[in-house]
């Protein structure tokens, strides 16, 4: 899967999460930037996008994503496994 | 040595002065060397487990750094987190443990030989095995490397402003601090001082004011009738606030004055409008610690289980966070309640925010008063389990305040005024900076002789109606 088409499939996750159908992802977004994505969303969140993408994250994964980014560039790792 | 000592008084500007004159490089040492002398102060052989958490954890991150087998990684981070908290539950739990077990054994006809043990915490013990916890996983998650200079990390473990009650700072932000070779910073080193300012004036005027007089209502429970019990039961929550925030204000403050930042603490917590915001702004450094290292892990084991899976980690979370404050059940329905609010607010947000949005609530000054107005009555109804001795004392403060109103008990007519005029005095600071950010600036005021005029005001309150022979920050016996 290209990085772009993660991107679109990301975003689709992330509008149904946070009810925000406006959301726009870039590299840079972080927890502090969208409304709700707290301690306690961000799990139903990666629950959301291991089941969309059929991939795994380890709790090291988690810890090591800072932003959006990161969380793509995880995502595109674990599917070219 | 305590904050609150005339030691520390005499203590604290001679590290400040030896520090400067210490060539930068050195100065690290300066700082150890301080922090092993203010810890041996208070009693000697604790010292030694602080050395002894150190030592452990030194080892064991640098074995977790090299090597690449991921099982061995987590199998020599688990035995140092075993082992680290060992002395922990030893000292805190052992005593509560071991009487349960001779009265259960006595109840049954069998006769225990050992005598009961009482053992005397040692201070600060949570705080810094918390720290080394945090930093252990931290070399686990490879978020930063171990430290090579065992030197550095043992200043990490017993650095002086931090040990005694936090903030829980991060191995993250302040290791990097300790190498780094920093002029001095002559606008840190004011806000520090300011911050010991208002942090004295929290704990000395506000605190141990306000305590009085709930200690006067809580150690006589019996005595006294439901209008007393609440208004103390309400005041509870702000003397612990003075208290834990006063003492960390003078930790943050000491640290700033030797060119380190440290988090912050408290943030207004009385203007949270959910229980979700206070636990945001109300002893962040243990709850950000908290949400770290269990919260997220035990929400990731369960996260199958959806939002129902969120709720069960909060829940275990807040009770474990209970048991840590003390080994009693009060403790253990003190964090039962955190865990059962915040879920109930997970469980709603969706359609509490829906219901916002339509009749834009948000914004409107009645809505947020009356979100701050419930969070306070949870918190404060939940705190009465943090402050009664044992469950029936709680449930007698909750029976008394619903059965029987009656006039206030005002105890000494000077110290229940002073302490209002204190309270109201430090709650009228957090409401201008929550609300009205540099609108009233007083120790921030650009004119010269309104800061001088407002330090000196606040030296003189604390000079004037302080209470010097006051008990013990709450959080020492944690």
């Amino acid at each position: 899967m290209e990085k772009s088409e993660v991107i679109i499939k990301l975003t689709g996750i992330f509008r149904t999460v946070f009810n925000n159908d406006t959301l726009v992802l870039s590299d840079e977004l972080t927890a502090n930037d969208v409304d709700k994505w707290d301690s306690l969303s961000h799990m139903i969140l990666i629950s959301e996008i291991e089941k969309g993408f059929s991939i795994q994250f380890k709790l090291k994964d988690l810890n090591k994503m800072r932003n959006v980014g990161d969380m793509i560039n995880t995502i595109l790792v674990k599917l070219s496994l | 040595m305590v904050f609150t000592s005339i030691n520390f008084l005499i203590f604290f500007p001679l590290v400040v002065v030896l520090y400067y004159i210490t060539p930068a490089r050195y100065r690290w040492l300066t700082l150890l060397v301080a922090s092993y002398f203010f810890y041996i102060n208070i009693k000697p052989v604790f010292a030694l487990l602080v050395a002894g958490v150190t030592v452990s954890t030194y080892f064991f991150a640098r074995l977790i750094d090299n090597t690449s087998v991921e099982s061995k990684k987590k199998r020599y981070m688990v035995i140092n987190i075993i082992l680290i908290l060992l002395p922990l539950f030893f000292f805190k739990y052992f005593s509560v443990l071991n009487n349960s077990l001779v009265s259960i054994l006595e109840e049954n006809g069998l006769r225990w030989p050992l005598p009961e043990i009482q053992l005397i915490l040692p201070i600060g013990i949570s705080f810094y095995t918390f720290m080394a916890i945090g930093y252990t996983i931290d070399v686990y998650n490879e978020e930063i490397e171990s430290e090579k200079n065992i030197g550095i990390l043992a200043l990490f473990v017993s650095f002086f402003p931090l040990i005694l009650s936090g903030p829980i700072e991060r191995a993250k932000n302040m290791l990097p601090q300790y190498h780094a070779q920093n002029p001095f910073n002559y606008e840190l080193f004011v806000q520090g001082l300011k911050f010991i300012l208002w942090g004295y004036f929290m704990k000395l005027v506000v605190a141990d004011r306000v305590g009085i007089y709930i200690n006067a209502v809580y150690e006589n429970i019996p005595e006294h009738n439901g209008t007393s019990l609440l208004f103390a039961s309400i005041l509870y929550p702000f003397q612990v606030y003075a208290d834990l925030g006063g003492y960390s204000l003078i930790a943050i403050g000491t640290a700033n004055t030797l060119g380190m930042q440290v988090m912050q603490n408290f943030k207004r917590p009385f203007f949270a409008t959910s229980m979700a915001e206070l636990w945001r702004r109300w002893h962040i450094s243990l709850i950000t610690w908290l949400t770290d290292y269990v919260y997220t892990p035990l929400s990731f084991n369960f996260r199958r289980w959806k939002v129902w899976g969120i709720v069960t980690a909060l829940i275990i979370t807040f009770m474990l966070s209970g048991i840590w404050h003390g080994a009693a059940l009060t403790f253990i329905i003190w964090g039962l309640m955190q865990g059962i609010f915040l879920s109930i607010e997970a469980l709603t947000i969706k359609s509490k925010s829906g219901f916002e949005k339509k009749y834009n609530l948000t914004r409107k000054k009645w809505y947020i008063f009356a979100g701050c107005l419930l969070t306070f009555i949870l918190f404060a109804a939940s705190q009465i389990f943090g402050r009664a001795p044992n469950v029936s004392d709680a449930l007698a403060v909750y029976s008394g305040i619903i059965t029987s109103q009656g006039p206030l008990f005002i105890g000494q007519v000077s110290t229940f005024i002073l302490s209002m005029a204190s309270l109201a005095l430090l709650m009228s600071k957090d409401f201008v900076d929550e609300y009205y950010p540099s609108r009233i600036l007083l120790f921030g005021n650009e004119k010269k002789y309104v800061r001088v005029l407002s330090y000196s005001s606040v030296l003189i309150l604390i000079l004037l109606i302080g209470v010097f022979d006051g008990g013990q920050f709450i959080y020492f016996q944690f």
